[in-house]
């Protein structure tokens, strides 16, 4: 409540044109748009333009999509009445009362469709060189916590997977549940890294998420974290 | 997990409380926790100063605050504004890359195709250029403070540096290679980097037009920035640098020159960086409306005046305030006259102008005024020898993608 509060009154200033968003603000399509957009580029592209109307945000979309931007008609449509109902010229209806979701609801494949397949692919193939594969992928099969910190923080930095090289920047995922994020990585060790899980191998919980999530580290910290795993 | 020196993890958990346990699994590095911040410049690209504004990560958009821009005469690399639709591998720092190893294609519309290693360029005759290099979305979020807002990064005035470049002239490059460019077939110089797109994104480039001898004959090759071999991150080893033109028309990482009869169809040439001829209405010209007839490419820089001093927001002490700034266009003509008004436009005082090196470079600007207390609007515009002037409502050139902001500056500052 109180985030949203923060969200309304950045929009009743942007009247004057002046004002910045720091975060995208609740409402329908917001996951959408987190994953949509850093595909290529972080928020501050689009919290820039906040303030825009319904016809510059279709420009806008469809200059992404020109740009290599991948959206179904219905995606589409999602993004360009959250960005032109939350991010517009004008205040954003009340918030409606989101559902606490109860986490046996919560279903890895689903939180791994919308949120990671456009970068890592369908079957966590990643792309050589851009995205890094999440199957067979030693370092998401050895330690549990690391992925979960690479969703919840991001990751920035050189890093190697079974011999190819990537930098990319991987933004942090810290919208999602502390439910889903552990669907999430259960689905993409479980079912991407089945061989190579070790034999002690435990469930991750959402309580772990939580107190994981209180850490707040930075990607670089997350890099760092990543180095001390022993990979064969 | 071997930090936690063979202790099962669920049991260690028990036995020190779960907070605990979390802090004692992390590397040293961890253990003060601190909010998760945005990244600074110098995260962002290697050998930066951490003071610039970070507008975008993934690539690497970095703008100057002006208190830093003011402090020198040519802007240091680690100072110098960055806007990159694309990276080359590896370029996301200030180190140099080696000429070694480096080609460059001329294709197109020319006699003789050419094949040149970059070690060659240093054979040539060098040409020297102090220059500003300038986003053509600089001041772009003046457009929201004045008209209306636009997409896109919301830059004040700081996406724009004084720099100098060094390298043979292209037209020396063609000449010894006898290339030979098709007349009058070839109309535009098409310049693409080396850099590649991400996953699916067409490749980025830029047409330049050929007819003008602003570009056919002051277009260098550049192999230095500043007295050093290019910065990567820069456009080094090789950037086409054609002074007078906005930074997006100097490419980087030059690969291939192609000489053409038609400007790129490439989306960064049209609908991206680009004006329509006429004024448009917000909402009413979309992207799908961009020809090549009806609207123009971000070409030579329009005319502009900024003020470096006092800044805007600042309290100043009544009495004699000097307002100092720069000035600057397209280096066709030198800079005739900066004015200053502190009675939002109805009467106006000249300032003392100390010009650049080149006309492509800032000229300098200072004005005496005496000030008395209270809120005070400075405004400042320039006008150039073919009597090109800012507009005072820089709104009036309103474009969809906010590109070439030149409204005549406007300061707010307290006497007190």
């Amino acid at each position: 409540m109180k985030k949203h509060l923060l969200a309304l009154t950045a929009f009743f200033a942007l009247g004057a044109g002046l004002a910045q968003l720091s975060e995208l603000p609740p409402g329908p399509g917001r996951d959408l748009a987190f994953t949509k957009c850093q595909q290529c580029h972080d928020l501050g592209y689009v919290l820039d333009s906040a303030g825009i109307d319904r016809a510059e945000w279709k420009d806008l979309i469809e200059s992404m999509v020109d740009a290599g931007l991948e959206l179904t008609p219905k995606e589409f449509a999602i993004l360009l009445d959250y960005f032109s109902t939350y991010m517009g010229p004008n205040p954003p209806p009340p918030p409606e009362k989101v559902k606490e979701k109860v986490a046996l609801d919560v279903k890895g494949i689903d939180v791994y469709t919308k949120s990671c397949v456009a970068c890592h692919g369908k079957d966590g193939q990643g792309v050589p060189g851009a995205f890094p594969p999440l199957a067979n992928n030693p370092y998401v099969a050895k330690d549990r916590v690391y992925p979960a910190l690479v969703v919840l923080f991001g990751l920035t930095g050189p890093i190697e997977v079974n011999g190819q090289s990537y930098n990319g920047i991987m933004p942090s995922f810290a919208h999602l549940s502390d439910a889903e994020i552990a669907a999430v990585v259960e689905f993409v060790r479980t079912n991407f890294n089945a061989e190579l899980l070790p034999k002690d191998f435990k469930h991750l919980t959402a309580e772990e998420i939580k107190a994981l999530r209180a850490k707040k580290l930075t990607p670089d910290q997350v890099h760092a974290y990543r180095k001390k795993i022993k990979v064969k | 997990m071997k930090e936690n020196k063979g202790m099962d993890r669920r049991e260690f958990m028990k036995r020190t409380g779960a907070t605990a346990a979390m802090l004692g699994l992390f590397p040293s590095v961890f253990n003060v926790a601190r909010a998760q911040a945005k990244p600074t410049a110098d995260q962002v690209i290697k050998g930066k100063d951490p003071r610039l504004i970070v507008h975008n990560t993934s690539t690497g958009v970095l703008e100057t605050p002006l208190e830093l821009l003011r402090e020198h005469e040519i802007t240091p690399k680690e100072l110098l504004y960055v806007r990159n639709n694309q990276v080359l591998a590896g370029g996301k720092t200030l180190e140099p890359i080696p000429l070694k190893g480096w080609f460059i294609e001329i294709v197109g519309l020319v006699h003789r195709p050419a094949k040149i290693e970059a070690t060659a360029l240093k054979e040539f005759p060098q040409h020297e250029v102090t220059m500003v290099l300038q986003c053509s979305g600089n001041g772009r979020g003046f457009f929201a403070k004045y008209s209306k807002k636009t997409h896109g990064t919301q830059w004040k005035h700081g996406g724009m540096g004084q720099t100098v470049w060094k390298g043979p002239k292209l037209k020396d490059v063609l000449e010894k290679y006898k290339v030979e460019v098709y007349e009058p077939a070839a109309k535009f110089l098409t310049a693409n980097g080396r850099d590649e797109p991400s996953s699916k994104k067409p490749d980025f480039e830029h047409s330049l037009p050929w007819t003008d001898p602003y570009v056919r004959e002051n277009a260098i090759l550049a192999i230095e920035m500043n007295g050093e071999p290019i910065p990567a991150v820069h456009g080094g080893p090789v950037r086409l640098i054609v002074p007078g033109y906005y930074g997006t028309m100097n490419v980087k990482w030059v690969g291939t020159l192609r000489f053409e009869a038609h400007e790129t169809y490439n989306y960064n040439q049209i609908p991206r960086y680009r004006v329509p001829l006429y004024p448009v209405e917000p909402g009413k010209f979309s992207k799908s409306d961009y020809t090549f007839e009806n609207s123009r490419p971000n070409w030579h820089q329009k005319i502009k005046a900024v003020i470096f001093a006092p800044l805007d927001g600042e309290k100043v002490s009544a009495g004699l305030v000097r307002v100092k700034g720069v000035a600057f266009n397209d280096g066709v003509v030198p800079i005739e006259q900066v004015q200053v008004s502190t009675d939002m436009g109805k009467t106006w005082t000249t300032a003392a102008l100390k010009p650049g090196k080149s006309t492509f470079g800032w000229t300098f600007f200072e004005a005496p005024l005496v000030l008395k207390k209270g809120e005070v609007e400075i405004w400042v515009r320039a006008v150039d020898k073919l009597g090109r002037a800012q507009p005072l409502d820089g709104g009036i050139h309103w474009n969809p993608s906010g590109y070439e902001w030149n409204g005549a500056d406007r300061i707010k500052v307290t006497v007190g």
